[in-house]
């Protein structure tokens, strides 16, 4: 096959794909609707849907050739046309094969119908097998309660076979679908992805453009200034000089007076460019905008046969209503939506919804329900409502898990109302496991989720009832906005701060600057608050040398930001404050998917890219920043003596990876190819920590760590084994031969093993 | 001169008029070339969605050295990533010959640091040999081999496929 015949099959597969993806999740949807037994006229018309859908769907696939995903239409559709002449009915069995089909359907369509295993296959005979039957069985044999007006015509073979008047039925409804459909357009979302990236460029030129006019007015201000300082300006000349002076003070004053003429029309022409300018870029980007709105369909269709899946795993029985689907949002926003709706109903599912004989024992009906709302709210902000009628959250447990975690003291506990409490769920590291892994007692779902929120600048509260349920409100902007941010300066850095989180700006002495117990602080608003330096905050110099930049600034002013975030205050040392000026916040890629202390990244009109800072980051890292300086201080210990790590890796990449994170974290590092090198250098040398990869040739990283405790010099080395086997066993087995960390690379999380090795070193 | 002029020209329509050579190989690819630290490297076309002047960069604080910074591609932020820093090569500095290969697939975008471009190359797949690669000290999980001319080919998917050089990074 040629290379044009190869992009061609490659654009349309890709068409197909979009299509097919289409299709499926109008089945699924409709088999969710079905399931909750709608009246017997709309479940006609579902059935009728469906059966186009499935029909269509087999159509597209035969003509790319997909032949296992049309195999499987195929019996999909003749099922459909039996539902259609009510020679079988509704059971919950022929759900689970209808949704286990369209399962299938879905992979098959992101592996571009490629079966890969003979088991895959055998998967697939199976459920084309389990269609046909289903098709076949007679309404007696299945469970035909749910409609009892069913009249019991005989079966015959035939009908299990879409008959040519039945195709053709089929097509003349698709037809008189048409003309409506003409007018609209299918392009894929990723084609509109550009057009809104330019539209958000023509607002920087906006902005820029506006920065612009604002100089030129000062430049005419001044101008007019001259004009009437001159006008004023007079000396004492003798009588003979006296001609020539008025002469050039005249004709100095006719030059400002032309130019302040032609500065005026140039200002006046340009606001009215700018006005239409303006005009145009907001109705284009709001166009745009409007193009990208989705509606929240689009998101959640996937979630009612993923709480069917859990529910059916942990054996519990949950309805799942979904309202609001119409309502459109911001693609962007929706997709970052995601994964914090779906963390929610998972711990929903996990600790809400309890077992059916546990409900029953509480007087509630032993399935549970889950309800997912959305509700506009005004015309550009969205409510979404997570409900359900479980146990509810057990506020003692908040309270105790946050003390033990040092989240806040157990004085400050006793002083929290029920609302303060309830809102801790929302800080991370809330730890009762004694060994630390990446999936448990790390505490940081639930602060994730608030985080996710607050960057899409919305609010997640929660509202709860002990044994009567839970309910998470989220209030969220349908598009994404514009806001103000402050541009700040720190050595050769700028960084925009969002002002929503700006309390004041400030020049103050520097003398104002107050040390207690070793934490700089400084009085705002007649309280004592913290005060740290943006620059070491970020990493950006050694702590070490800011102190003698401290005292040859001494003397001067210096730049103060107050940040809040949440109950927390504290102000922030910086070089210049330069402007306060709209931004548009973008994300930083997807290599990027999350760089402590920073948001993301916005654009000036000059073109520079500056990234926006993340404040509740910011004010966790000052603290740790503190900290860091001040240990070393008080426990007697020079900072230069830095913990020596051994790395045992076998691929060379990790390794490397490895190295260069903990070196830049300032460790000494030192590697090891496999078990047997790592346990001979660990001999050798003296080391400190040890991080091993558990999958090594010779001398797994299993192995290792059972060597190393049964060795008399080791014995006490702390071990982290970082892996990527996720399995509970693999763990518990990491537990037994003794490590003192298990961190599963699932993506490199480099906080958490640094954050791990801190606390065992 | 001008007899030279001609003899060159003839010369290379001789070149171009000549039949093209017997395709052996089953396949060729199209092959971007690109000098990093004094060596020669290839990157299949199929995974560089376009190479982009580096005219100026913004640093990132708190990011592995990896990532050299963000760049603004007509509205869109990138990542780009210096490869030297990764495979622990010499640093040179950046010059004004600096470029970014954009490399893209449905699930990954980034850049990648070129100190120059040479050209497109046509590679035969089966010309490139898997052999040795540790003599030039480089991760051997990104290289696919070495092409006739000393070009090391580097394997596009298995770069932005690799989950590991993803920052997430949480504060704690």
């Amino acid at each position: 096959m040629n290379k044009m015949d190869e992009d061609f099959l490659k654009r349309i597969r890709e068409t197909f794909r979009i299509e097919a993806e289409e299709h499926l999740r109008i089945l699924s949807a409709g088999l969710t609707e079905l399931e909750k037994k709608p009246p017997e006229k709309r479940a006609a018309e579902l059935i009728e849907n469906m059966y186009r859908e499935v029909h269509s769907l087999k159509g597209a696939a035969r003509s790319v050739d997909q032949k296992e995903i049309e195999s499987v239409c195929h019996p999909f559709e003749s099922l459909f046309a039996a539902l259609k002449r009510k020679d079988i009915v509704l059971s919950p069995r022929l759900f689970d094969i209808l949704l286990k089909a369209i399962d299938i359907l879905t992979r098959l369509l992101s592996t571009d119908g490629i079966v890969k295993t003979p088991a895959e296959r055998q998967i697939h005979k199976d459920i084309i097998n389990q269609l046909k039957k289903a098709a076949e069985e007679s309404p007696s044999d299945t469970h035909g309660k749910e409609y009892p007006d069913f009249s019991g015509e005989p079966q015959t073979e035939e009908k299990v076979i879409v008959s040519e008047t039945e195709k053709n039925k089929v097509s003349g409804v698709a037809e008189s679908y048409e003309p409506a459909m003409a007018k609209v357009v299918r392009i894929p979302v990723s084609r509109l992805d550009p057009l809104l990236l330019q539209s958000e460029e023509l607002l920087q030129t906006k902005i820029s453009f506006d920065q612009r006019l604002n100089e030129l007015k000062d430049v005419n201000v001044r101008v007019t200034g001259f004009k009437a300082q001159l006008s004023k300006y007079s000396i004492d000349v003798p009588e003979t000089a006296k001609m020539i002076h008025d002469e050039y003070h005249e004709f100095a004053g006719n030059c400002l007076s032309e130019m302040e003429n032609r500065l005026n029309e140039l200002q006046h022409s340009i606001e009215k460019d700018q006005y239409t300018f303006n005009r145009l870029t907001n109705d284009h980007l709001g166009e745009v905008k409007q193009i990208l709105m989705l509606p929240v369909s689009s998101l959640v269709e996937s979630f009612p046969s993923m709480v069917r899946d859990i529910s059916h795993e942990h054996n519990k029985e949950v309805k799942f209503n979904i309202t609001g689907m119409e309502l459109e949002v911001d693609k962007r926003i929706l997709e970052d939506l995601k994964d914090p709706l779906l963390h929610l109903i998972r711990n929903s599912l996990d600790h809400g919804i309890g077992k059916p004989h546990e409900r029953t024992e509480q007087n509630k009906p032993p399935s549970g329900t889950i309800n997912l709302e959305f509700k506009a709210r005004g015309s550009d902000m969205i409510e979404i409502v997570l409900s359900d009628d479980g146990k509810g959250i057990d506020t003692e447990n908040v309270l105790k898990a946050a003390v033990r975690s040092g989240v806040i003291s157990a004085e400050a506990a006793e002083n929290l109302n029920r609302d303060e409490i309830i809102s801790l769920i929302f800080k991370s590291g809330v730890s009762t496991s004694s060994v630390i892994t990446d999936i448990s007692g790390r505490g940081l779902g639930l602060s994730i989720v608030s985080e996710k929120v607050e960057k899409l600048n919305g609010k997640v509260s929660v509202r709860t009832e002990k044994s009567k349920g839970t309910s998470f409100h989220i209030l969220l902007p349908v598009t994404l906005a514009t806001f103000r941010g402050i541009l700040v300066k720190t050595g050769e850095y700028m960084f925009i701060l969002p002002s929503v989180n700006v309390v004041r700006v400030l020049r103050t002495e520097s003398g104002e600057i107050k040390t207690v117990e070793n934490h700089d602080t400084i009085s705002f608003d007649k309280k004592v608050i913290p005060m740290a330096d943006l620059g070491n905050v970020l990493g950006l110099q050694e702590p070490g040398n800011k102190t003698t930049e401290l005292s040859s600034k001494s003397s001067d002013q210096i730049c103060i930001v107050v940040l809040t975030s949440g109950d927390d205050v504290v102000a922030f040392r910086v070089d210049d404050v330069l402007d306060e000026r709209q931004v548009l916040v973008k994300n930083l890629g997807k290599l990027l998917t999350r760089v402590k202390n920073i948001s993301g990244a916005t654009v000036l009109g000059s073109g520079n890219v500056v990234p926006v800072l993340y404040v509740p980051d910011l004010i966790k890292s000052s603290i740790s920043a503190q900290e860091k300086v001040s240990r070393p201080v008080a426990a007697g210990i020079t900072p230069e003596k830095s913990a020596k790590i051994l790395v045992a890796e076998d691929s060379v990449t990790a390794r490397a990876l490895l190295k260069n994170i903990l070196e830049t974290a300032g460790y000494q590092v030192s590697t090891a190819i496999d078990g047997t090198d790592a346990f001979t250098k660990a001999r050798m040398e003296g080391f400190d920590l040890i991080v091993s990869d558990v999958d090594m040739p010779r001398m797994n990283g299993f192995e290792l760590t059972a060597k190393i405790r049964n060795d008399r010099k080791l014995s006490e080395i702390p071990v982290v084994l970082v892996t990527a086997l996720e399995s509970r066993e693999d763990r518990e087995l990491g537990i037994e031969v003794g490590a003192d960390a298990y961190i599963v690379k699932r993506s490199f999380d480099q906080t958490n093993l640094l954050e791990i090795i801190r606390r065992l070193i | 001169m001008k007899k030279e002029i001609i003899a060159v020209l003839k010369n290379r329509a001789r070149e171009m008029a000549r039949e093209p050579e017997e395709q052996t190989s089953s396949a060729t690819g199209d092959f971007l070339i690109f000098a990093l630290a004094g060596e020669i490297y290839g990157i299949d076309v199929a995974f560089i969605r376009e190479v982009y002047p580096l005219r100026d960069f913004t640093q990132l604080p708190g990011v592995p050295s990896f990532i050299l910074g963000i760049i603004n591609v007509r509205g869109q932020i990138l990542p780009v990533v210096d490869l030297k820093k990764f495979f622990n090569l010499p640093e040179k500095g950046l010059g004004e010959l600096n470029k970014v290969i954009i490399l893209h697939n449905p699930a990954m975008e980034f850049g990648i640091l070129a100190d120059n471009i040479t050209g497109m190359q046509p590679v035969p797949f089966d010309a490139i040999r898997t052999s040795p690669v540790s003599v030039t000290g480089i991760g051997s999980d990104y290289l696919k081999g070495i092409a006739p001319g000393n070009v090391i080919i580097l394997d596009g998917e298995k770069i932005l496929n690799d989950k590991k050089i993803i920052i997430h990074e949480e504060v704690t």
